[in-house]
C-alpha cells in the first residue's frame, strides 16, 4: 500500500505548522536538471563496485560498549549489565543484545575505532554524513548527494533516498548536512517512509503549493485513485503543481517506482523477518530500492534523536534508560532488522554490488552516568560494513580496555564517506572535480 | 556484595543444582525439570512420555492480534482484567486494559495525552495504580494514582532520568521502585501518598524489577553486580540475601507467583529472550517458552497456573497466555479447567 499523504497532527484548519515545515524539508530532488547524460550514467555505474549503497543511520548515538564493543573486564562503572556472547568471528564478541548479528558476523566487519570531531547531535550528524563540520561553512554535501550527483538518475527513481519519518533532527534543529550542501538542493534526498506495518508514504505529496489545507482532502482523494486510474494524473496537468513536485508525481506514474514502494509484493515471511518496526520495514524498503537500482539509500532509525520524550520516536540518544531501552527496544529491533536485511540481500545476490553500512554519529560515554545511563561520546564509536567487496568477518580497529579511545588508527566519518564514494564509483578525480571529500582517504583495512 | 547492608551473599545450592541451572531448560519444551536427572533412567523416560503427552495440547492462547510492540502486561482485579502497554504509534506508548471475559480493550486513562505511560502496577487492594510517566525530554516520574479520588502523587527529581519498575507491597501501603539518583540504580520505597521516600539498597551495578512475595517477607529483584543481571531475593530489612541465578548472561524481570512460591523471569540463556519459572529458592528452573523469536514480560494470572507474555511471532508482538505446571514434576493436560480459556 502506498499512502499519498495524511496528516496525523491536525489543528482545526486541517494541518499544523509542523506538517508544513516537515513537507518543506522533504522537498524532492529536482533531478531533471544538471544530470549526467545516459552514457555518463552508464559509465559511472560500470565503474562502481557498489551499484547501490544502503546506510543504516543509527541516529542519536548508539552505545558501542553495550552492543558491538563490550568491555566485560572493565570495572562495574564502565562495563554495563549485559553479558557477552561469541560471534562467528574470532576475537569479536558482542553483547547478548545482538544474537542474530553474532550468528552472522562472518558476513560483515566491525570498525571499533571511529571518532567524530563533534559531540552534539546536529553537528556530529552533519560530520557523520558529510565528513565535515557545519561551520565555518558552506555545509558540505551528504555522501548520498555526492553519489547522486555522480551517478545521476537512471530511470524514474531518484538516486538518493531517505527512508524515515523526516529529516533527522533533535528537538532544536535538523542536521544541516542532510542533503545536497554545496552541490545544491537538487541533490537533496527524496523522502519516503514506511510504517511498522510496511505502509509506504511519500511525505512530499502531503502538501502541494497553492493549496489550502482544506483542499488537501480533495486532492488526496484524487490521488488515492491512482492505483486504478493512473491516467488521471496526466489529465490533471501535473505542471500546475509545480516543477519541484514533478519527481514525486512522476514516481506515481512509473510502474518501476510504484513497484519499488509496494512492500506487499514481498512474501509474508520476508516482511515478517524484518520485524514489526518502522526501522525494520524501512530496511525492507531500502532493499527494494537498491534492487531497483537506486544508488544511495539512507535509512534513518528515527527522526528525532531523543529517546524518551513526548512525541519522540525512540532515537539512540539514551541519556535516560540506556540499559532498559537497549534491552527492551533498540537492541532487539536492530538485531532483527539488520540480520534480516543481510540475509535477504545475500539470498538475492545483492551483496556483491551493494554496500551496507550501519553507524550513528557517535557512541556513548564508557563511564555510566549518575542516572544509570550513558551520555554522548564522540571519541570512540563503531560502524558496521558489509558487501561490495568489503572483507567480512573482521574486527577493524581497537578501542582501549574501557572503550574510551581508539588504540589503533582512528577512523573518521570523512574516511567513511570517501570509502563509500570510492566504492560507488566516485574516484579521486571525480571527487576533486566535484570539490567534495577533500582530504579524505579510503579505509584500506576494509579490503 | 549484598545490596542491603553490604552483606555477603551465599549460594546455598548444590553443585548439581547449579549444573541444572546452567543447562537451563534446553529440554524444557518437554517440561522435563532439572531434578528429573537425578532419578533412574526408566522413571525419567516414563515421566518424559507423560510430559510429552500432556504438553501436546500446550498451545498458548493468543490474546491480542494487532501485532504492535507491547510491554508490561499485568493481571488486575483478580484476573478479570489484563493491563498492558503498547506502541499506539511510532512516538507514543499507551496503557490499555483488556476485559478477559469478552476481550474488549480500552485505555486505562482516557486523558493520557501524548505522554508515554508504562510499567503499570496495581495494588492488591485495587485502590492504587503506580506507573512510569514520561514528563518531558529525557525525564520520567513515578505516578501513584488514587483510583477512588482520581488524584495523583508524583515522585519527581531534578534533571534527566526516570524511575523504573514500580511494584506495591502486599499491604498496598508502599511502592518500591528503581531509580538512579546519584549513581548506581537502587531500589527505593515511598508510601502511596508519595511521602517517606527511602533508599532500600546500596550496591554496585544496576538494580531493577523488584517484586514482593504475598507475605511481604521477601523481595526478589535483579542486579548486575556480577557482570550481568542475576536474580536475588532478600528480606525487606536487608537480611537473608540470596543469589538465585548464575549465568553469564541476563536473568531479568522476576515476577512472584500469587502463592509466592515461584518466580517467573526472562533469560537469554538459551540464545534469545525466553520465559522461565523457578522456585523461590532458585531451584527447578522450567522453561515456559521456546521460540526463535522473543518471549518477554511474563506476568502471573491470579490463578497461579498461567503466565501472560509479550511474544514475538512472525515479527508481530502480541500477548500470549501460557500454562505453567502447577507443581514440580506434575503433568496436567494443558488448556482445560483453567480460568482463562480460548476466546470462542
Amino acid at each position: 500500500m502506498i499512502d499519498f499523504g495524511s496528516f496525523k497532527a491536525r489543528d482545526c484548519g486541517g494541518s499544523t505548522r509542523r506538517s508544513f515545515l516537515r513537507t518543506a524539508a522533504a522537498v524532492p530532488v529536482a533531478m531533471a536538471t544538471g544530470l549526467p547524460t545516459p552514457e555518463a550514467i552508464a559509465a559511472a555505474k560500470s565503474r562502481a563496485k557498489a551499484k547501490s549503497v544502503i546506510l543504516l543511520w543509527l541516529w542519536g548515538g548508539p552505545s558501542h560498549i553495550d552492543l558491538v564493543d563490550p568491555k566485560p573486564d572493565a570495572s562495574m562503572d564502565y562495563r554495563g549489565p549485559f553479558g557477552t556472547i561469541d560471534t562467528r568471528t574470532t576475537g569479536m564478541k558482542f553483547t547478548e543484545l545482538l544474537p542474530r548479528m553474532a550468528a552472522r558476523s562472518d558476513k560483515f566487519s566491525v570498525i571499533r575505532s571511529m571518532v567524530n570531531s563533534n559531540n552534539g547531535h546536529p553537528g556530529a550528524g552533519t560530520v557523520g554524513v558529510t565528513g565535515f563540520e557545519e561551520l565555518p561553512g558552506p555545509v558540505q554535501p551528504n555522501f548520498g548527494a555526492i553519489v547522486a550527483k555522480h551517478r545521476g538518475q537512471d530511470g524514474s527513481l531518484p538516486p538518493f533516498f531517505y527512508v524515515g519519518r523526516g529529516i533527522p533532527r533533535d528537538l532544536p534543529r535538523r542536521i544541516e548536512g542532510y542533503g545536497g550542501g554545496t552541490l545544491g538542493k537538487a541533490y537533496d534526498p527524496f523522502l519516503v517512509s514506511a510504517s511498522d506495518r510496511g505502509e509506504v508514504s511519500i511525505p512530499t505529496l502531503k502538501m502541494m503549493p497553492n493549496m489550502s489545507p482544506g483542499r488537501i482532502s480533495d486532492r488526496r482523494q484524487l490521488l488515492t485513485q491512482l492505483d486504478e486510474e493512473r491516467y488521471r494524473l496526466d489529465a490533471a496537468k501535473v505542471e500546475e503543481w509545480g516543477h519541484k513536485y514533478q519527481s514525486a508525481y512522476g514516481l506515481l506514474t512509473s510502474a518501476e517506482a510504484r513497484a519499488a514502494f509496494d512492500l506487499t509484493q514481498e512474501s509474508k515471511k520476508t516482511r515478517s523477518s524484518y520485524g514489526r518496526s518502522t526501522f525494520g520495514q524501512g530496511c525492507l524498503l531500502a532493499r527494494r530500492l537498491a534492487e531497483a537500482g537506486v544508488p544511495y539509500v539512507q535509512v534513518n532509525w528515527s527522526e528525532y534523536v531523543e529517546t524518551f520524550t513526548p512525541g519522540g520516536d525512540w532515537g539512540w540518544d539514551t541519556h535516560i534508560y540506556n540499559f532498559e531501552l537497549l534491552q527492551d527496544r533498540h537492541g532487539p529491533i536492530f538485531d532483527r532488522a539488520y540480520s534480516a536485511l543481510l540475509d535477504d540481500m545475500t539470498e538475492r545476490g545483492l551483496m556483491e554490488d551493494t554496500l551496507l553500512i550501519a553507524m550513528g554519529e557517535f557512541g556513548r560515554t564508557p563511564r555510566i552516568s549518575n542516572r544509570a545511563a550513558r551520555e554522548h561520546w564522540n571519541q570512540c564509536y563503531f560502524s558496521i560494513w558489509a558487501g561490495a567487496g568489503v572483507q567480512a568477518g573482521r574486527v577493524i580497529g581497537q578501542s582501549d580496555p574501557k572503550g574510551q579511545r581508539p588504540v589503533s588508527r582512528p577512523i573518521t566519518p570523512l574516511m567513511a564517506g570517501t570509502t563509500i564514494a570510492e566504492l560507488a564509483g566516485v574516484g579521486a578525480q571525480q571527487r576533486a572535480e566535484l570539490k567534495v571529500l577533500d582530504g579524505g582517504s579510503v579505509i584500506d583495512e576494509l579490503f | 556484595m549484598n545490596c542491603f547492608e553490604h552483606r555477603t551473599f551465599n549460594i546455598e545450592r548444590s553443585t548439581s543444582n547449579n549444573e541444572c541451572k546452567a543447562r537451563g531448560a534446553r529440554t524444557s519444551m518437554f517440561s522435563v525439570e532439572c531434578s528429573m536427572f537425578d532419578v533412574r533412567t526408566g522413571f525419567v523416560v516414563f515421566l518424559l512420555s507423560l510430559s510429552l503427552l500432556a504438553n501436546a495440547h500446550a498451545e498458548p492462547i493468543r490474546l491480542t492480534t494487532d501485532g504492535a510492540l507491547k510491554r508490561d502486561p499485568c493481571f488486575v482485579e483478580n484476573g478479570a482484567k489484563l493491563v498492558y502497554c503498547y506502541d499506539e504509534g511510532p512516538d507514543l506508548v499507551r496503557m490499555l486494559q483488556m476485559k478477559m471475559d469478552d476481550r474488549t480493550i480500552t485505555p486505562v486513562f482516557e486523558d493520557a495525552g501524548n505522554r508515554h505511560n508504562l510499567e503499570p502496577a496495581w495494588s492488591l487492594d485495587g485502590k492504587w495504580i503506580a506507573y512510569t510517566q514520561c514528563t518531558g525530554n529525557l525525564t520520567a516520574r513515578l505516578v501513584i494514582h488514587n483510583r477512588a479520588e482520581n488524584t495523583d502523587a508524583f515522585i519527581t527529581h531534578p534533571g534527566r532520568g526516570g524511575t523504573r519498575s514500580p511494584t506495591f507491597s502486599p499491604d498496598s501501603k508502599t511502592v518500591v521502585y528503581a531509580f538512579a539518583e546519584t549513581g548506581p540504580q537502587q531500589l527505593w520505597s515511598v508510601d502511596t501518598a508519595g511521602k517517606n521516600k527511602k533508599q532500600l539498597t546500596e550496591c554496585s551495578g544496576i538494580t531493577n524489577w523488584p517484586t514482593f512475595t504475598p507475605d511481604g517477607k521477601t523481595i526478589v529483584f535483579a542486579n548486575s553486580r556480577e557482570n550481568n543481571y542475576e536474580l536475588y531475593s532478600v528480606s525487606p530489612d536487608g537480611s537473608n540475601e540470596r543469589r538465585l541465578t548464575e549465568n553469564t548472561i541476563m536473568d531479568i524481570r522476576p515476577r512472584l507467583s500469587p502463592d509466592g512460591k515461584r518466580i517467573a523471569f526472562v533469560s537469554t540463556r538459551d540464545g534469545n529472550y525466553e520465559v522461565y519459572v523457578m522456585n523461590l529458592d532458585g531451584s527447578h528452573v522450567q522453561r515456559i517458552t521456546n521460540s526463535e523469536e522473543r518471549d518477554d514480560y511474563p506476568a502471573w494470572h491470579s490463578n497461579g497456573r498461567q503466565l501472560v507474555t509479550v511474544s514475538e511471532r512472525d515479527g508481530e508482538f502480541d500477548l500470549y497466555l501460557f500454562d505453567v505446571e502447577p507443581t514440580q514434576l506434575a503433568s496436567r493436560k494443558i488448556g482445560t479447567s483453567l480460568d482463562v480459556v480460548p476466546k470462542p
